[in-house]
């Protein structure tokens, strides 16, 4: 079965950027602009990983970390946080809160299938052969 | 002076997911302007320690000057008698601006982008695309990006890994609002670990014709400006410390 990857961001160049690092691997990418979006869809879909940015509106990347974490349904699935901001209280509040990882933008499509490969098994898509 | 516990785990969390640290001539500038009691020597001391710090903080103190022959502050003392610790600021904001957009071009569209004198390059006319991002708290103000819609597009394109002429306009304004946020990302973090909290608002990215950049009640304004071999890009930074 495919690995399911849910990608938050408000930016829809960073989700394109995610689905382009994803796709020579089995993986269904799911996409949302923000928290709460995000939030419903991890409820509906229940992803392997979630990969989320911190600044967004409506509902930032901290707050969606700390419902998602309150959630027993939802708490185990790993999150990497993929954001411009490295500041000192920033990162230690998200450590806190409980993140498998930490991607700073801006980053390499390898860097992000690296760090997202510690968390969930990425297999490549077969090749497709000619009929 | 022993470092906080939170220094320290922050420094084996940095270690851990490979955060890149500020120049620690930039931190300690940072630093030194966000104490409003900071003695100048200090702040001078810091600057001519690094020889880019001083080379920006006298194109930042001669903004009329084409070149170093018509600078009128010479030497950083001069420099930051005429301009005040608000030219530190600025110097210390624009270094992990630079930065941030050098590697931004490296990491994600393998490209070497340079920094240059703004007089350098041919200035941006006519219609253009113009960015900005607002950041408030401690000290307030923007910053502005600007390039051709040619130079734009390309951007997209080369992020995106598509063709410049596939892109919409929604596509290229995306990827020049990312490119902004990447950029002042970098800088708010520097700023806030110095103890000069702001907050970033969403960028704003559309054409414009006015070339003009407003400059804070107060505070003052630094040019920056970038090229590879095909690009030509330009960025203003303009800040009022201690605006709270």
């Amino acid at each position: 079965m495919a690995t399911k990857i849910l990608s938050v961001d408000d930016s829809r160049t960073i989700r394109l950027i995610v689905g382009k690092a994803f796709r020579p691997y089995d993986v269904v990418l799911l996409e949302a602009a923000n928290g709460e979006e995000g939030l419903a869809v991890a409820a509906r879909e229940k992803p392997d990983l979630i990969i989320l940015d911190v600044t967004m509106p409506v509902m930032d990347g901290v707050t969606m970390l700390t419902k998602l974490k309150e959630d027993p349904a939802l708490k185990a699935i790993p999150v990497i946080m993929l954001t411009a901001e490295s500041g000192r209280e920033n990162v230690l509040q998200i450590a806190r809160l409980g993140v498998r990882d930490y991607l700073v933008k801006p980053f390499k499509e390898d860097q992000l299938i690296e760090k997202a490969s510690r968390c969930v098994t990425l297999e490549k898509r077969p090749v497709a052969t000619p009929a | 002076m022993q470092p906080s516990p939170d220094i320290n785990q922050y420094k084996e969390l940095a270690r851990r997911y490979g955060i890149a640290a500020t120049p620690e001539s930039v931190s300690r500038l940072t630093q030194l302007v966000a104490r409003q009691d900071c003695c100048v020597d200090e702040i001078v001391r810091v600057i001519e320690k690094d020889p880019g710090l001083s080379a920006r903080l006298l194109r930042v103190a001669n903004p009329g000057a084409a070149d170093e022959s018509e600078y009128m502050a010479t030497t950083v003392d001069e420099a930051l008698m005429r301009n005040g610790i608000g030219c530190a600021l600025l110097l210390a904001m624009g270094t992990p601006l630079s930065l941030a957009l050098i590697k931004t071009f490296q990491t994600m569209l393998s490209l070497k982008l340079e920094s240059v004198d703004v007089h350098q390059l041919d200035s941006l006319e006519g219609t253009h695309m113009r960015g900005f991002i607002s950041f408030s708290g401690k000290v307030t103000g923007h910053v502005y990006l600007r390039m051709s819609s040619a130079t734009a597009r390309a951007i997209a394109g080369a992020i995106l890994g598509m063709k410049p002429e596939e892109l919409s306009a929604d596509e290229v304004r995306d990827a020049a609002g990312e490119l902004l946020n990447i950029m002042t990302g970098n800088f708010k973090s520097n700023l806030c670990d110095a103890g000069l909290d702001c907050k970033l608002q969403p960028p704003k990215v559309g054409m414009t014709d006015d070339c003009s950049t407003p400059v804070e009640p107060g505070g003052g304004l630094e040019r920056l400006a970038f090229r590879s071999d095909t690009l030509q890009i330009f960025v203003d930074v303009t800040a009022n410390p201690w605006s709270d």
